[in-house]
């Protein structure tokens, strides 16, 4: 049988009928943004921007800037130590030989849970009296270190990247792994016939071969750390105060709590400005790089 | 090409009609109530049987279509049914809390009256007055409730405080005074229980402070935008009394819950804490007996004790496919009988005045029942049962921030700005409506 133009156009209506949706919401979500919608039922008040306005300059400032700044630590201390250790995993799973059988579903494990359930196992973790992680510090004797790690409006942040981390270094590591065996062998075995250690060819081997890795690595990543959501929501609802809220939970916040949902889809077309601005350059300066 | 047997062909076209069908069919030959609400946890589910049974057994050719949304207070259901209400496919009945809460429906012109079945259970001779009002908008009412939770509960662990012989605190100032002697001669023990992680429980707290300093009068016209938050004296008395509060709580209160802390109360790690009288069910169910382990008191006493109350509602939504299972349905809750069998498994009390004391089997319970009787009800703030939800939102988050760094001028400054941005005084008009 002959596939025809109608086939494909027939196997491509589900691909197109999600991609019309998908652009067909996000134009919706801007019309939103523009208007003084607040309350349960739909308000077509065009306002132009003042939603905008009220966020980058009026009542809600503090708060766009909180979450903002949020994001931004979440962007910076997140993505490096998942990469590098994900980076670090998969080298070590390619030498340890056949335990890496058992290993490798291990480290992948946390990327099969839920948010929700990883979001309160962590929080009992970080549970400054009867939390494990403070609990360690005072049997091996170094009590000073405890801290009262999410209920601290300074840390809280950095104690969500830390979960973040332990569930998304498995998925680094998939990719890298899958990158470091696309490899030819002969590379490394050249290595070793001159005499390099694992050290020196992770150093100048691996590295260098695994570009392409990384950068799909750190552009899902910082997806990641512009929609995270979840892990806000189950370990500190965004407090102590509104010291760990980031743009996603702002948004929701906005839109289904306090239904102030012209301000919410102002925020969601920040989120996609802010996606927008990141992924972009990033992508485009790694492609020629990889390129080059 | 392989040519399918016929009779295949023949059952699938078949099978396909039948299962189109069937569902029309059912409902054509079946009338049915679609319910969404937000009682899911292990208590409440059982409670809800209670009403489901009650209703069966008055309707029996009514299928009941339950809908439950998990999540305290209804935030994930109201995300749910805003979608539904939108999409004008509203369920048969949903629920909601009395107040500002019902307002937000009747707004988006989302539920109808009840007034006939007001009228025809007499429900202004047989509810308290204050519910009247919580349900009435643009003069008529246009929701049904069916039982009302005190928030102003002050918990405490019985056996520190026969130790240190202390009496119940009936104000903030000696609440204060209690924790003092609990720090000085039990500096292990956490004088007052607080679990912030999830914001509201700080809300609770701030409320008996106003509450004991400023008084019920004070305390409604607060949370309906009635007071220059800036210059009122009352709310920066109340806001000065909440920060002495702060070096007496649990410290890591960030890191808890309010059901992480009611154990370790009960224990006698922490000496008391302001919550809900739903408290009192988790402390049962964990095995801590009232009168031995813990007790619980109406706070604060002093100037004036009140019955705070959240009161849960269900609705008429427009457009419902069912009315008269509708009406059934509203009927079956004012039914006094029914209430009081549900509250007992629920926790909290019945609103119907010819529900008997005697009905609850604990004393926190009779003790509710005879202050809603005997005292001035007040509509409590939390989840928007007075105050409007959006200005809850952001309470929480200023109140919680408060505990953290307790600057009392800036705090003023985010209450005025948040009564401001989500309209407060505006949205409240309906409760001084005469």
């Amino acid at each position: 049988m002959a596939y025809t133009r109608a086939h494909a156009l027939l196997f491509l209506a589900p691909l197109l009928l999600i991609v019309l949706v998908m652009y067909g919401m996000m134009a919706w979500t801007v019309a939103v943004s523009l208007d003084d919608w607040v309350g349960m039922a739909p308000v077509w008040k065009f306002h132009g921007l003042e939603n905008f306005r009220t966020l980058l300059g009026g009542a809600l400032r503090e708060r766009l800037f909180t979450s903002l700044r949020n994001n931004l630590i979440w962007l910076v201390v997140f993505i490096a130590p998942t990469t590098a250790l994900g980076l670090f995993l998969a080298y070590g799973l390619d030498l340890v030989g056949r335990a890496e059988r058992v290993l490798r579903p291990l480290f992948l494990y946390p990327i099969a849970l839920s948010f929700v359930v990883s979001g309160t196992l962590w929080a009992w973790m970080y549970d400054p009296d009867a939390g494990v992680i403070n609990n360690l510090f005072r049997m091996l004797g170094l009590g000073r270190w405890a801290q009262p790690w999410i209920a601290d409006p300074h840390l809280a942040t950095f104690c969500l990247v830390g979960a973040a981390v332990w569930q998304y270094t498995g998925f680094a590591m998939t990719l890298y792994l899958a990158a470091i065996r696309d490899m030819p062998r002969e590379i490394f075995e050249a290595a070793r016939v001159d005499g390099a250690t694992d050290v020196q060819t992770f150093r100048h081997v691996v590295i260098p071969n695994v570009g392409h890795a990384t950068m799909i690595v750190v552009a899902m990543l910082i997806l990641v750390t512009l929609k995270v959501f979840d892990l806000v929501w189950v370990m500190t609802f965004g407090g102590p105060g509104i010291s760990t809220e980031v743009l996603p939970f702002f948004m929701f916040v906005a839109t289904f709590r306090q239904q102030f949902v012209g301000i919410g889809a102002a925020v969601s077309v920040l989120i996609l400005i802010l996606a927008v601005a990141v992924v972009v350059p990033y992508a485009w300066w790694s492609m020629r790089r990889l390129a080059a | 090409m392989i040519r399918r047997p016929r009779i295949t062909q023949w059952l699938v076209i078949m099978l396909a009609a039948v299962m189109t069908a069937a569902p029309v069919l059912y409902a054509a030959d079946q009338q049915q109530l679609v319910i969404y609400h937000w009682w899911t946890a292990g208590g409440e589910r059982q409670a809800m049987q209670v009403i489901f049974d009650a209703f069966t057994k008055k309707n029996p050719s009514t299928k009941i279509v339950d809908n439950p949304v998990a999540g305290g207070g209804g935030i994930t259901l109201k995300t749910v049914l805003l979608g539904m209400l939108a999409a004008k496919i509203p369920p048969d009945t949903f629920q909601s809390l009395s107040g500002a809460e019902l307002k937000q429906y009747v707004d988006g012109d989302y539920v109808a009256s009840v007034d006939d079945v007001w009228r025809a259970q007499k429900l202004d001779a047989n509810y308290p007055a204050v519910i009247g009002k919580m349900t009435t908008f643009k003069g008529q009412h246009y929701g049904i409730p069916m039982n009302a939770h005190r928030a102003n509960w002050l918990f405490y662990n019985t056996k520190l405080f026969n130790e240190l012989k202390l009496a119940p605190p009936t104000t903030v100032d000696e609440m204060i005074a209690a924790a003092k002697r609990i720090k000085s001669s039990k500096p292990n023990v956490a004088p007052i229980a607080i679990g912030t992680r999830e914001k509201w429980p700080a809300v609770f707290l701030f409320d008996v402070t106003l509450l004991s300093t400023g008084g019920p009068d004070v305390y409604e016209k607060f949370y309906t935008g009635q007071l220059n938050v800036k210059t009122a004296p009352e709310v920066r008395a109340a806001l000065q009394k909440f920060k002495d509060l702060i070096p007496y709580l649990y410290q890591f209160h960030g890191a808890k819950t309010w059901s992480d802390i009611a154990g370790p109360m009960a224990e006698g790690q922490m000496g008391m804490m302001v919550i809900g009288d739903f408290a009192a069910g988790l402390l049962v169910q964990a095995g801590y007996k009232e009168g031995v382990d813990w007790d619980a008191a109406g706070f604060p006493k002093k100037p004036q004790e009140v019955f705070l109350m959240i009161v849960d509602t269900f609705v008429r939504p427009t457009g419902a496919k069912h009315p008269e299972a509708t009406t059934a349905w509203l009927t079956n809750l004012t039914d006094p009988k029914v209430q009081g069998e549900f509250n007992i498994v629920k926790g909290s009390i019945a609103i119907h005045k010819a529900v008997p004391d005697t009905t609850y089997p604990d004393k926190l319970h009779q003790e509710a029942s005879r202050t809603f009787k005997s005292k001035r009800i007040v509509p409590s703030s939390i989840h928007g049962v007075l105050a409007p939800p959006a200005f809850l939102s952001d309470w929480q988050d200023i109140l919680t921030r408060f505990l953290y760094s307790p600057d009392i001028n800036r705090a003023l400054d985010e209450i005025s700005s948040a009564m401001e941005l989500d309209k407060v005084s505006d949205s409240s008009g309906w409760y001084w409506a005469k």
